[in-house]
């Protein structure tokens, strides 16, 4: 394409200022919109991941080969020798990416109060550490998380307290079958309730001291089943994962594991939600074609005259269907630079202050409000270049027809028009 | 096929595997197998025991002697006390009908478990507590048929195959019994899936006669997936039809 | 009078010189239309669909159970017998019948399945197979065997993680174990009784569903079965209502509290019935306003864009006409006359175009599979066929939005035309 065609095309634009400025504010401001979109989408995923990952689980779990999905009491980091806690945990602290790692022993047991007992699932965490993984304590709706003052405190969900009868200041005796086969068992104090909303954590999830719970289970200080891991950016969730994988191993066997396979079913989630994006992308661009399809035809059938004039002074039927191309992509290029001009702000804002969405969504506040009111933005610049080259490959194609129709102009047939 | 549990008086009994044997009352096919089989499961049946148990469990991860005594009363109650290991020692279970409670002297507590604890691995053998603590289940039927007879190491058996007919609670696809000519003693019962794999193996040994019986007092029960793994159970002491109060079961009893 | 009619009947006549003009526009303002009406079309549906969903995993969109079950969630609670019938009585006349889908009622306990090589405890669901395939998605993700069929006395369903701990197949003998009711009516006459029972059962077909606490844990028989075993001939715990509409849920609840008032039963819309799903839902619902907001300012953007470009490029002609005589005003109600049968005619296709399509989605659904990477989405999502929903009032504030934005924007060109002074609008290029 010839550097002049090129010049004559954009030139060509600016000749109707004022119907340019039109289709480009509607193609601008439709990147925009798409922009806003991705936005919001990439916001909606990341507040979708911290709930899912956020209140237990945390972003990657480190494991013995073997301990993970059935969890054999047996199976700790480093088998029977154990591992020296804190230089694992470093090893992993060490990585930028990992913002902090916590230590975790799980134990399946019965919990006893009055003539009730249920089954529970315990989890034994460093009361310290473990808050900055999980956030599990902001969900404490009566008495306090677990403090280093208090060994044998434990916290409870509130489904588990309603079916049992008990509640704060209640004596709970905990029975299990301890690593060398006796009978653990031993009285604690329910210090905490806490409500995630989650039927299961809520009706069977016992949380106590990493030690507490290493003495019940008669397991040495040196044998924990789990590290938690929390990053700066989930988004690095798997890559991270791999990398530690490899890291760790040198030190002692281990499976990594990120929370997508954790849980599958929010990463298929989260696909979805890609997909959805993708979609809203895909009903703009054929707007876009309607859009620019109407606009280029006009324009080239008003200057019948002129384009037959230049095809009459010896510019090939190739030439223009380049030019018509050109004056498309120019088109499209210039929205595409207004358009990223304004959305710029409305991101900033959409990441900050979020959308407030008090009015719009209904009333009904009965569960544990996990979404705030806001809906906060997350820049996702992948999904902004794919709307953008979307874009431009729609210009191009809807410009197509228009061209080919100016390029079958007869010159004589085309001067004559008025 | 709802199964109900008969009133019956019955005592301590050692393995499942004796107590299905009773189940063989209503055998159709091998009239002579029937009555060997009828006797074996009758050896266990008394009004009350009391008796001095050693387990002695072997798995993957542990290994472990618990040693207690059982009190049991009619088909309903049944009484254990933990008297080693030192962690475990004044653990007390008791049992009556469908509730149960443990009494935990570190914490000097009792509590009440579900009644699913006692059909699962008790203390982490290879026997439930029921198994350990017979209940019988009377009605069941099995068809009896003889596999083998003749002399196996020197020493001449019948072989058993035990079939449970269509309607027969159990999980079992067959179960084959050897039982010992002279003495007419058990040796040795296998529990086989419904594909015909072998999936535990109990056996018995060191016969001794207690109130003009002979019992065999040492059992072994092998899970066939497991290699390795074990549970031995050794009858210290048993006493059968022996005068026990009802007061022993009372919950009340239960933190001595 | 006759003159604004012989204006409009101008402006009528100007819009067929230029056919190809008029039908390209009106085709683009129609295909914006369309596309709004299929938009708002798929995000209902599927706004519905994952309410559906989500419900379909538990107790539907309305459940009935016997008062303070919801709180304790103890298995001696059960509905009182009449309520089975009072409730399937009620739902299936007139105007009930219309609204739901699917009534199922259900025992629920907790007991121990053994086989040969383990045991597990797990959640007990006596069904009646016909009704719990209406309302549970269960039954429709078997991937081995079959579910169960009213004469399978002995068949149970189970969930493939169980199958793989208990190592067992379609076929294996299985031991169900379970303790019978408490009643609080009938006196407990030995400890014997009402105490555990068990029942033969072989597996009929194994489930799996991606969610680990289900595939693991849940087992279906058949409801006389498992009355039986739990000595509770004719009563049930819970039954779960599937409606066609989410929307209905709250109604659907209070007519039947209505019906159901003096019995000791407790009516709740899912919302209250499954509060973990209201996170989801608000989620998804503010995400649904947000894409509504968004989708009908695209659109309005394109008919802004149609609009504006059509009336500028006619300044010439219009320049024409006022050299001609015709006086501005006269000009502005010929254009807004032009406007208003383009926008007639393209509403009028945009329906049309819209409707055929939704009609063709809400029917056929739109099978979105290729979206999930390896295939088979877990149970979180769903299968993933959308079926567009569209109600009535949302086609109408649909085409009026349509209808307002085109004419208002019309305005303003047809003033400013109105106005222009003849010199400019003779300028060719």
């Amino acid at each position: 394409m010839s550097g002049r065609l090129l010049q004559l095309a954009w030139r060509n634009l600016w000749r109707n200022p004022r119907r340019t400025l039109i289709a480009m504010s509607a193609i601008g401001f439709g990147y925009v919109m798409l922009l806003f979109v991705a936005c919001l989408m990439a916001g909606l995923r990341q507040q979708m991941i911290e709930t899912g990952t956020g209140l237990v689980l945390s972003d990657i779990q480190v494991h013995a080969p073997a301990y993970y999905p059935n969890r054999p009491m047996h199976q700790t980091l480093g088998g029977q020798k154990g591992t020296n806690v804190t230089t694992l945990v470093a090893a992993i602290t060490a990585d930028p990416r990992v913002y902090a790692a916590s230590p975790r022993v799980y134990g399946y047991g019965l919990a006893s109060a009055g003539d009730q007992s249920a089954g529970v699932e315990i989890l034994g965490v460093d009361p310290h550490q473990e808050q900055k993984i999980t956030v599990l304590q902001t969900r404490i709706v009566k008495g306090s998380y677990l403090t280093e003052g208090m060994p044998k405190g434990i916290v409870v969900g509130d489904k588990f307290v309603t079916t049992n009868g008990v509640g704060v200041g209640s004596e709970i005796i905990l029975l299990t079958q301890a690593a060398d086969g006796s009978m653990g068992n031993d009285l604690y104090t329910i210090v905490g309730i806490f409500h995630t909303g989650l039927d299961t954590v809520d009706g069977s999830l016992v949380l106590m001291s990493l030690s507490s719970l290493q003495e019940l289970l008669r397991l040495p200080p040196v044998r924990i089943h789990e590290i938690g891991i929390k990053l700066h950016d989930v988004t690095e969730a798997t890559t991270a994962a791999a990398a530690l994988g490899v890291q760790l191993s040198k030190i002692l066997p281990v499976r990594v594991r990120a929370w997508p396979d954790l849980v599958p079913e929010l990463a298929d989630y989260v696909q979805f939600n890609r997909s959805v994006t993708f979609i809203l992308f895909f009903i703009f661009f054929l707007l876009a074609i309607i859009g620019i399809v109407n606009t280029m035809l006009m324009a080239v059938i008003e200057r019948t005259r002129e384009l037959g004039m230049l095809m009459a002074v010896g510019m090939r039927p190739v030439q223009v269907v380049g030019l018509i191309l050109a004056e498309a992509a120019g088109l499209a290029g210039a929205s595409l630079v207004l358009g990223g001009a304004i959305g710029v702000p409305v991101l900033w804002y959409l990441q900050v202050h979020g959308l407030d969405l008090g009015s719009a969504i209904d009333e009904f506040s009965l569960a544990g409000v996990v979404v705030g009111r806001h809906w906060y933005g997350r820049q996702d610049f992948f999904a902004y270049s794919q709307a953008a080259l979307g874009l431009a490959v729609t210009a191009l194609a809807s410009a197509l027809y228009p061209a080919l129709r100016a390029a079958r102009f007869r010159p004589t047939e085309a001067l004559r028009k008025i | 096929m709802i199964m109900r549990l008969q009133k019956r008086s019955v005592t301590l009994c050692i393995g499942l595997a004796l107590l299905s044997l009773a189940q063989m009352s209503h055998a159709a096919d091998d009239q002579r197998a029937r009555a060997i089989v009828d006797r074996i499961a009758r050896l266990f049946i008394s009004k009350s025991s009391i008796s001095e148990v050693e387990m002695q469990i072997t798995n993957e991860n542990w290994q472990r002697n618990i040693s207690m005594r059982i009190w049991s009363l009619g088909e309903e109650k049944i009484l254990v006390r933990i008297i080693s290991p030192p962690e475990d020692a004044g653990t007390a279970i008791l049992k009556v009908g469908s509730n149960s409670w443990y009494y935990l002297p570190k914490t000097k507590r009792t509590i009440k478990t579900p009644a699913s604890m006692t059909m699962t691995s008790w203390m982490g053998s290879h026997f439930t507590l029921d198994d350990l603590v017979k209940q019988s289940y009377l009605t069941n039927d099995y068809v009896i048929t003889t596999a083998f007879e003749g002399t196996r190491n020197g020493v001449p058996v019948y072989e058993y195959t035990l079939t449970p007919k269509p309607t027969t609670v159990v999980v079992w696809g067959k179960i084959l019994l050897q039982v010992r000519q002279a003495d007419q003693m058990p040796t040795w019962q296998r529990y086989y899936d419904e594909d015909g794999k072998p999936v535990r193996e109990l056996t018995f040994s060191e016969y001794i006669t207690v109130k003009r019986r002979l019992i065999p007092t040492r059992l072994v029960m092998r899970p066939l997936n497991k290699p390795g793994e074990q549970t031995v159970i050794l009858y210290k002491n048993v006493n059968f039809d022996v005068p026990i109060s009802n007061e022993t079961f009372l919950l009340s009893n239960l933190q001595r | 009078m006759s003159g604004v009619l012989l204006l409009v009947k101008i402006g009528w006549r100007n819009l067929w010189r230029n056919p190809r003009g008029t039908l390209l526009t009106a085709l683009a303002l129609g295909l914006g239309l369309a596309l709004l009406l299929v938009s708002l079309g798929l995000l209902d549906g599927l706004h519905e669909k994952m309410v559906s969903d989500g419900v379909r995993f538990g107790t539907g969109h309305v459940v009935i159970q016997a008062k303070g079950y919801q709180d304790t969630g103890s298995q001696d609670l059960l509905l009182p017998a009449q309520v089975v019938s009072t409730t399937a009585e009620f739902l299936h006349t007139e105007p009930m019948k219309r609204l739901v889908r699917g009534v199922s009622p259900r025992l629920l306990a907790s007991g121990l399945l053994s086989s040969a090589a383990n045991a597990a405890g797990v959640g007990i669901i006596g069904i009646m197979p016909k009704e719990e395939r209406a309302v549970s998605l269960i039954p429709s993700r078997i991937v081995e065997g079959k579910n169960l069929t009213d004469d399978e006395q002995s068949g149970v369903v189970i969930g493939a993680e169980l199958a793989r701990k208990l190592e067992v197949k379609v076929g294996s003998k299985v031991v169900l174990m379970t303790q019978a009711v408490q009643q609080p009516d009938r006196e407990a006459t030995d400890p014997g009784e009402g105490g555990m029972q068990s029942t033969l059962l072989r597996v009929s077909g194994i489930f799996r569903t991606g969610v680990q606490a289900v595939d693991a844990h849940v087992v279906h028989l058949l409801l006389p079965v498992a009355q039986t075993l739990l000595g509770v001939p004719g009563r049930v715990t819970q039954i779960a209502v599937l409606l066609e509409r989410e929307g209905d849920s709250l109604m659907v609840a209070r007519d039947l509290r209505k019906q159901l008032a003096g019995v000791a039963v407790e009516v709740l819309p899912w919302r209250e019935s499954m509060p973990r799903l209201v996170q989801i839902f608000r989620l998804d619902q503010a995400f649904n306003y947000v894409m509504n907001g968004v989708v009908l300012a695209m659109v309005g953007l394109g008919i802004l864009n149609t609009i504006l470009m059509r009336v500028l490029e006619r300044r010439y002609e219009f320049g024409l006409c006022k050299a001609l005589g015709l006086r501005p005003l006269q000009l502005a109600v010929m254009i807004i006359g032009e406007s208003l049968a383009l926008t007639t005619i393209s509403l009028a296709l945009g329906l049309a175009l819209g409707s055929i399509v939704h009609y063709y989605i809400a029917t056929f659904g739109l099978d979105l599979h290729w979206l999930f990477k390896g295939g088979a989405p877990s149970a979180f999502v769903f299968d993933p066929i959308i079926y567009s929903r569209l109600s009535l009032s949302r086609i109408v504030s649909s085409v009026s939005i349509v209808f307002l934005t085109t004419t208002v924007i019309s305005f303003y060109p047809a003033f400013k035309a109105a106005r222009t002074e003849l010199p400019d609008a003779l300028k060719v290029f």
